[in-house]
This record gives structure tokens, sequence and C-alpha cells, in this order.
């Protein structure tokens, strides 16, 4: 059952509602979030009867009414990476809570590492088939982006793989500047982000530490003591970005995430640069698995898949401060997992990473300017999980999503929601119209949408991620000191730029993704593209049923909540073209609705 | 029906008046400049308009350019101090490239052994450098007045984030989202007939430096994307225009319509201003004739190549002031430094050398000053084969305009025991403030001395406005 949630900040509509509801008694359960997608205000209510002639009361008595259905493609816009009608209508039949146990237990459907080495052997076979020479094949970028596609549009793991993806935002690593060239490596990384995506968030960051991608991205392997004689200290990097990115950031948090005050009104730095130093003493010896020798390079992809060794001969040997003054003993012999495991211990400890990291997750998931009041809330489940485990992610994913303030709409708050990032756009696009290829094999190539959106999964320009938690953009946003992340990759060249990619998608008909060759020569078909299904639209494109169109889109990709400004501009577009156009009118329909305001900010 | 045909060769539209820098009235200048101060809260209203077109262009070393590796002590004594210090991150004595600055503080220097093409620059007298500058609230005179605690000191020091946005705002003491670059074009950009499109080119998306108070930059990329619209939709189809068309009106009303939700407010804001400025700047570079400069492959000699060409038409866009930023990322060598420096030196040595020939072909190099700007310079201790995050370092200018041929500010001491150090690492505290460094910009570009304080809030802790001369020298009197 989903509970009445009463909001102080507009308490007197849902009041309302149920006072409505008990005049005319509802069939659906849940109704309170089925208008929360029309216009509380002046209590319109639109009607979702088939038939064409249905009217709000009728909706309101549950005639011809589709329960659930736009609640239940908010919430999967929230917690997956797009979802068709047959999976919102199925969501629409059960609470969010048992969805999430069912997801919960959900196993890994299948690895990204594997489906990439499908790939590479594939290019090989095909190349030596083709009477080429497979030894001149090298591992490609978009090999890991074809598997990345697959798990994405053939996995039932729905949740993981978006849990997954914004892990993947918070600790970035990165296929540029080098490891593009080990597409293995990011398998590997985005596999783990799968493997730890239901577990705790102690073990995550003990395999983000000890992952090699991660150590060659933040300069952590091969990272030896100090050696004085030659003024040689320990690399800062990944000491400095642990804390400052992957678990405490800059200042000390109260629990409902707002910063901490010392006695003169400042806030309070978590950490100095002595810290770092410290911590960076505890990053060193580290190496890749498969070598004797500390300081050597890869020997080849392998080395990328096991999380790396720590060498104690070149970890740095004496005490190490932590920041609350907590000594790590001067351990003889020296143990360089032992000091990993104190500090890891350490930092997944302190008060700040619940705020910290929920915040961050809340931002990916839900909305970009969070109360503190939900920011708290789901700390204390990082806190606690009710059985007295800190860092359960599941306990913190449900807390992310089955909040209050993440299930009402506030549809009438100007201030509330986020603007959708290109990726998951575009996932949506794939996963709402479930894109297919007769193969089985979603080459992407991901070339034209990196440049036209500056986005693709672990493409991140640096650590700090495609853009940063706290991004103002000037005007509106800034003005009412709010924040909007993903304005950061949001200028000219982008707008413009997916105003492209949804022409080549949606428009252009043929490959919703990017193809490539697999081996030298490969000839082109049909059958090798990508295309999105829209049977179900098409028969949508005659001029009695335009309005069901839109507002089939308006369900799977608005969740309900295009206005009817939007729904007139749409309709006035398409029906300047004839009924022997049906097709165009319901793909120019789409492209609309996927180009809107209403549509990319999400709420 | 739209305005917007950007997809019809037949349609593109001249906007009325174009640039005449020159006939620029003061008049005129002054009044829209009152507006512009009502409209968003700015006192002053002194900025003089030199009746002439000028360029400033950012290019952001992003992650912390080991700058200490680009301009390095060549005597022998001050190389031997150097080398102890640098140790495994030592560049050779003999690989330097000699300088010979005009002004002499009794030291030799020489410049990175990949940098022949700025080197030429600065033997020309069209490049200088700016040595041990970084962020600073007030001047700090050692590291026990860093310790003391009776110093402000910048927030986030070390830290890319923040110290690349204070690099942007000159105001490391809070973190703004409103950058110099940015309020310099909130009190110049009235200067410009045209005012359908930003002052503000960037050639790397959204930054900070650019963002003012009522501007916002345009983003291009050097491929042409933010200059292209939407492809046509198949142009075979006897109906493919009317499809356009009607999408593109669409498109508009959509983000034109009144929305109470901030953030889809701003969302159709932006759109708006993408799809008009598109059109204006299709027009505005379709007529610029090649260079014949030959511009290297990188990104970033394209990127120049692509503000070269927008300089061109700087007529035809109705400009007389033009920023430009853009950013050459991949600095954060904890890792490979003198590998990645030797490759990444070299295209930036290029890429400048390039800019300023295309622009000597159209006569616009004199008009045109390009300044880098970097995290912060890193440790001078190594960490194997990288360094880690520190403060004061060394930058670039360059342009027919710059007083070349010299090193501006006080080349540190690099010895680890210097008062200048705050960590063993090697970190040393900025003798010259970025507030210098940008006056200085500011000043040439056009601000008026006492329209400073505006631009640059702390500008009064490091300069006298009355003193008569320039912050640093490295650009003239205007």
């Amino acid at each position: 059952m989903i509970p009445l949630y009463v909001l102080p900040r507009q308490n007197t509509i849902p009041l309302l509602l149920f006072l409505l509801m008990s005049f005319f008694p509802v069939v659906a359960q849940d109704s309170l979030i089925i208008l929360g997608s029309g216009n509380y205000s002046t209590m319109t209510v639109n009607t979702s009867d088939n038939n064409g002639n249905g009217t709000g009361t009728e909706t309101v008595n549950g005639f011809g009414l589709l329960p659930n259905l736009n609640s239940s493609s908010r919430f999967l816009a929230q917690s997956t990476l797009g979802a068709d009608m047959e999976t919102i209508t199925a969501t629409a039949g059960k609470s969010y809570t048992e969805w999430l146990e069912e997801q919960f237990n959900t196993p890994i459907s299948a690895s990204v590492q594997q489906y990439t080495q499908d790939i590479t052997v594939a290019a090989l076979d095909s190349t030596f088939a083709a009477g080429g020479d497979p030894n001149l094949i090298a591992p490609q970028r978009w090999f890991w982006h074809s598997a990345w596609w697959k798990y994405t549009m053939e996995s039932p793991d729905i949740l993981r793989n978006r849990i997954a993806l914004a892990l993947s935002e918070i600790f970035v690593v990165s296929e540029m500047p080098q490891l593009d060239e080990v597409p293995l490596s990011l398998a590997n990384y985005y596999d783990m982000l799968l493997e730890n995506s239901f577990g705790n968030f102690r073990d995550l960051l003990e395999d983000i530490t000890y992952h090699p991608a991660m150590g060659l991205y933040l300069t952590h392997v091969n990272n030896p003591k100090s050696e004085p004689s030659l003024n040689r200290f320990p690399d800062e990097n990944y000491a400095r970005e642990i804390m400052q990115l992957f678990t405490i950031g800059l200042y000390e948090l109260n629990n409902d995430g707002t910063r901490k005050l010392d006695g003169s009104g400042n806030f309070i730095p978590t950490y100095d640069n002595y810290d770092i130093a410290e911590f960076a003493k505890i990053f060193t010896g580290m190496t890749y698995w498969d070598t004797f020798l500390f300081g050597q390079n890869p020997q080849s992809e392998q080395s990328f898949l096991m999380p790396m060794q720590l060498m104690n001969n070149w970890h740095e040997a004496g005490p190490k401060t932590l920041l609350d003054g907590t000594v790590i003993p001067d351990r003889n012999p020296v143990d360089g997992y032992a000091d990993v495991t104190d500090a890891l211990d350490h930092l997944f400890n302190h008060p700040n990473v619940g705020p910290f990291i929920g915040h961050k997750l809340i931002q990916r998931l839900v909305k970009s300017n969070p109360s503190p009041e939900y920011v708290g809330r789901v700390a204390s489940a990082f806190n606690n999980n009710g059985s007295g485990v800190r860092g359960d992610m599941k306990a913190l994913i449900k807390a992310v999503l089955l909040d209050p303030e993440a299930r009402s709409c506030y549809v009438d708050d100007p201030f509330t929601g986020m603007l959708r990032e290109p990726i998951v756009r575009y996932t949506q696009l794939c996963r709402a119209f479930n894109a297919y290829n007769l193969e089985g094999f979603y080459r992407s190539f991901m070339g034209s949408f990196y440049e036209n959106t500056l986005q693709r999964p672990l493409g991140s320009p640096t650590v700090f991620n495609f853009f940063q938690p706290d991004y103002q953009p000037i005007g509106d946003v800034a003005d009412n000191d709010l924040v909007a992340p993903e304005f950061q990759i949001t200028n000219s060249v982008t707008i413009l730029g997916y105003a492209k990619e949804l022409h080549y998608w949606i428009m252009n008909e043929y490959d919703v993704h990017e193809w490539f060759q697999l081996y030298i020569g490969e000839p082109y078909n049909l059958n090798k593209t990508v295309n999105i299904d829209l049977t179900d639209e098409l028969a949508l494109g005659t001029d009695d049923k335009l309005g069901e169109l839109i507002e089939r889109l308006n369900t799977i990709l608005v969740h309900g909540q295009m206005s009817d400004e939007t729904k007139d501009i749409i309709m006035n577009t398409i029906t300047q073209l004839d009924e022997t156009q049906a097709e165009l009118r319901v793909r120019l329909a789409l492209y609309l609705t996927m180009i809107s305001p209403d549509y990319l900010i999400l709420r | 029906m739209s305005k917007h045909k950007h997809f019809h060769n037949s349609s593109r539209r001249k906007f009325l008046g174009q640039a005449s820098c020159a006939a620029l009235g003061s008049t005129t200048f002054f009044s829209s400049m009152a507006n512009m101060l009502l409209a968003n809260g700015l006192a002053g209203a002194n900025s003089s308009n030199t009746g002439d077109y000028k360029a400033l262009v950012c290019l952001l070393l992003a992650g912390g350019n080991d700058s200490y590796n680009m301009l390095v002590p060549r005597g022998t004594a001050e190389y031997d101090e150097y080398a102890a210090t640098r140790y495994d991150l030592a560049l050779d004595q003999a690989s330097l490239l000699p300088l010979s600055p005009l002004t002499s503080d009794g030291k030799l220097y020489g410049l990175h052994p990949a940098m022949g093409n700025l080197k030429t620059m600065f033997d020309n007298g069209r490049a200088a450098l700016v040595t041990n500058v970084g962020t600073l609230i007030e001047p700090v005179a050692n590291a026990t007045e860093f310790f003391s605690g009776a110093k402000n000191i910048p927030l986030g020091l070390y830290s890319h984030s923040d110290q690349m946005q204070h690099w942007q705002t000159s105001v490391p003491q809070s973190r703004d989202a409103i950058g110099w670059g940015g309020k310099v074009a909130d009190m110049l950009k009235s200067m410009n007939s045209n005012q359908d499109i930003s002052m503000n080119i960037s050639l790397s998306g959204r930054n900070v430096w650019q963002s003012g108070n009522t501007v916002l930059e345009y983003s291009i990329t050097n491929q042409g994307l933010g200059v292209e619209g939407i492809p046509q939709y198949q142009p075979w189809l006897y109906n493919a225009g009317l499809v356009d068309e009607i999408r593109q009106t669409a498109i508009n009303d959509m983000a034109t319509k009144m929305y109470s939700n901030v953030f889809k407010k701003s969302f159709g804001e932006l759109t708006k201003h993408s799809f008009d400025s598109l059109e204006i700047f299709q027009d505005a570079i379709a007529n610029v004739p090649p260079f014949v400069t030959n511009f290297s492959d990188h990104y970033l000699s394209q990127n120049m190549a692509m503000t070269a060409k927008t300089i061109a038409a700087q007529n035809e866009l109705g400009m007389c002031r033009q920023t430009f930023f853009m950013t050459f990322a991949g600095w954060d060598h904890h890792d490979e430094v003198l590998n990645a420096q030797n490759s990444m030196l070299n295209t930036v040595s290029n890429a400048i050398s390039e800019f300023f020939a295309a622009l000597d072909e159209i006569g616009m190099a004199d008009k045109v000053t390009l300044f880098t700007i970097s995290d912060f310079a890193r440790t001078l201790t190594s960490n194997g084969n990288g360094s880690d995050h520190a403060w004061g370092g060394n930058q670039i200018v360059a342009g027919g305009a710059v007083n070349g041929q010299d090193i501006y500010g006080t080349f540190p001491s690099l010895d680890l025991t210097s008062p200048l150090m705050v960590s063993s690492r090697g970190n040393i505290i900025p003798t010259t403030s970025t507030d210098e460094f940008f006056a200085e910009l500011a000043l040439w570009f056009g601000v008026a001395p006492s329209d400073l304080h505006l631009i640059l809030p702390n500008i009064g802790n490091f300069y006298s406005v009355g003193s008569g001369s320039m912050p640093l020298g490295f650009l003239p009197m205007v």
C-alpha cells in the first residue's frame, strides 16, 4: 500500500482530494498520485478514458481509468534507465516497496565484461573469416559501449543498472585519458559497481580503492613510499579525491547535509593538506595483481581484471594520523592491507558519508535540490538500516526512492525538479520503445552522441563528473539559490546537439545507435542496425487517434505532466501533416515530446 | 511561421547594425551603459570606449600545469637549486630554450624545450610570462603569515574544482558562479551593436569565467557544432521543408512559453538563445575566407582556428568587444609529468603561434590578447614520476599589444626552505595575485580604473588604481 502523505508545503491539496475521493469511491488504489499529475489548484481532472468521451468525474470514479500509470511511469523514470508501457503497467499493479524488493532479489543477469569479451572475440573471428589479420585488431572503446547497451537493453535487473550508472557518476573512472585503450577495464569496473549496487558501501569503497582502473585513473597504482633523499613523496591524488568526492566532502556536515559552523560562524573543513599527506602514505605500495615487479606497467587487459595487490616493501612504514587524530599504528612488519582497511573504516564511519553520498544519490535519481529533511532521512537510513547496519545500499536506495519528497510531484512548486541528463534521455527512448537488434548486438559507437551531448557512460572529462553537484546556472536557478548540476553540460552546442541526436534517433528512422564495422570491410545492412519499435504508437497516427497518441507519449515519457499548452503545440504541429503521413506524425510527436521542457525537467 | 529559417540558404538574414567600433559615440555608449547598470545594480559608469575592436582569449590549462617546468631557472646557481628540489622531475639544463628578458633580475631563465614557437614569439616581443601568480585574497608574505591565521586564505587550496573556479572569478574567499569575464561583459557588452548574440564565445562549453549577471556564453565547437542546425528531414520528400519548418516553430513555441518552474524556464531560455544565435552566427562566419596559416590537427589548434575565424567575422557579427574561452584539459600529472608536458606544452606553443599567425593575416593580432590560466602549479618535489597539487605558478600572455620578451612578477626561490614554501613538498605562496594579472587585462580591454573594483573586488589589496601605471606592465596603458 502507498501511504497517503500529507506534506507541509501543500497540505491542503491531499486533504481536498481525500474529501473528493470519499464522495466518489475510487476503484483504483493510489489515487493521490494519479491526480498528482493533473492540476491541483483548480482540481481539474483529465480523463484517461480511451473512448474519447470520458469526463473528469468518470475518471475519478475509475471509469476507463488506467490506475497508477503516470505514477509508476514517474517512479520508473527515477529508478530505471527507462520503461516501456508494459513495464509501466506491470509496476502499477504493485506497491513500490514490493517492486524494490523484487529488484533487490533479481540477481545480476549478465556480465558487461563478458559481453565486451564476446564482442572482442566476434571482431577477431570475423576478421579472420574475412581474410584479415586478427593480430591487427585492437580492443576498441565501443566494444565496451556496445556491451553496456546490451546489458541496458536486455537485463531484467533494471534498478541495479540505474544505480550502477549513478554510482559511475559519483565514483568516477573515465575512458579519458587512457582507459579507452582497455575497454575490459571499464567493463570490469562497471560490473564491480553492479555487484555493489545492493551491497554495503564499505565493500564498495574497498573495491573501488583496489580496482586497477581506479588505480590508473587516480594514479595510486605503482605509488611508491617516500624517499626523502630523492625529494620523493607519496602521490596525493587518490588520498584527496577519496575524501573530497567519494566519502566526506570538503566540510563537516550535519546529518541533514547542511554544513556545520564553528564558533565564528565559519564552515569547518574536514581535512587540510597535512591530512592529505598522511592519507597519501596509506595508499602506497599498490600495483597490478599479475606482476612481481613494483612499478611495472600493465602487461595486458588481464592486468585490469583483478584487484590490485599491495607490496609491503613499497608501502610507507610508520604511523599515520587520521582525521580525528587517531593513529594507524607503526606496524612491524609493515602491513599495507591493514593500513588501508583502517583508513577505509575510518572514512566509512565518518558522519559525513550518509548525508554526502545520500545527497549525491538523490541528485542523480530524484531531484536537484532536496530539502534538508529529505537528506536527513536518507542519511539516517545509511547510518542504520533498521537492523543496526551502516552503509546498507538497499536501505539507502529505498530511502531515496520511497521518501515522500520523492513520491510527491509538487506540480505547483516552481523550484522542484531536475534536468534529465542526456545519457538517461537516450536510454529512456531506447527502453521505452524497445530498441532492438535482430542479432541481439547493440552496436553503439557513441561518437556523435558524445560530441553532441558531452556524455557517455564512464566518459567524464575529469573525476569531478560531467557536472558538479553544486553547479548554478546564472538566471532564475541561481537567483533562487538553487543548483542544477546537469545544466553544466547544457549550452548552445549540446542543446542543438541533442536536437540533432533526436533527429537521428527518431526522424531519421534507420538506426537509433551508431553503427560500426566489426571487421574491416563488413557490409552494412538494416538487420545490423538498432531500431525502436513504434508499432503501438503508429496505430495512433490517424486523425481520430492523435489525442490518444499524445496522451500515450505523455504517460510513458512525461508521466502525465505534459501541460495543455505543450499538448496543443504538438497537436497543432502534427495536424499540419495529413493522414497519409501517419508515421511521420507519430515520429514528430515523439520528437517534440522529447525536446519539450515538460519532458526534459523530471519532477 | 518560424522566423528561424536557418535550413533555407535563401533566407539568411542580415541583422541591422554591423559593427563600426570606431564610430560608436560615447553618448550612445553611456546611455546603454546606464541601462545595463540599472538592470544589474552595478554602480560605476566610467568605463570608456576606445573605439576599437579588442578580444581577450582565455586558455584554461585544466588540471594544474606543472609550470615550474615551463619557465625554468637556467643560470648555474639557480638551476642547481631547481634541480636539487625537483630531482627526477628536473629538465636538463642544456635542453632549456634560453630567454633574454628585457628586464633582468640577475638570473637566467629558459623555456621548456618543447615550446620553440612560443620562444620565437617571446623573442619577437609578442609573448611574455607572468611568474608565481596565483589565487590570493590579500598578500601573504611568507609561511609564517600563512599559518598564523591572521591572513585570509583562499577557500579550497589545492582542490581542483575550487581553484579552477577561483582562477575564473578572482574571488577566492567564496565560490561564485559569476566570472570576471562575465562581469566585464556585463559592463562592456553595450559597446557591441549586435545584442542578439553573446560577446562571450566559448569553445569549451559552459564556464565560470564568461558567466556574468546578464551575459551567458555562446558555445560553439571547432567542428562547427553550435554553428549548424538540425539536419533537414528527408530532403528528397516533397514536403521536407514543411516538416523542418513546423518542427522548428514548435520547438521555439515550447521554448518561449511561460514556465513557472525555474528549471523549465531556464531550459526554454537556453533553447531560444541557442537557436537565435545559431542563425546569426552561421550567417556571419559563412563568408570568412580561409586562412593561409596551417593549423595543427590537435583540438586546441582547431579551437584557435575557429576563434580566429570568429574574430575575422567581428564586423559581420557586430562585435567591438569579444571574449573567447577554451579549455585544454589533462594537466593533472600525478604521473608521467615529463612525457606528458613534452607533448602538451608543445601543443600549447604551436596553437598560440598558429593563432597569431592567422590573426596577422587579417591584421588583428594587435587587438587580441591571449592569456593562460590553470588550477595551480604543482609540487616542486616528485611523487615518483609525477607531482601533486600546489599553488603559485607561471602563466603565458601573448598578442601584438603585449609588452613581450619579459617576465613579469618575481620569480621565487625554489629552495624548499624558502620562506614562501608552505609545505616541504614545494608549494609556493603566490607573490603576484590573479587580481593584478586580470586587472591588467581588464584595463587594456576597456574597463575604467574606477570600475575595476566592480570586476575584481579584492584588487585594492594589491594595486592602487590611482597609481598611474598598470599593475604589472605587460600591456600598455589605454
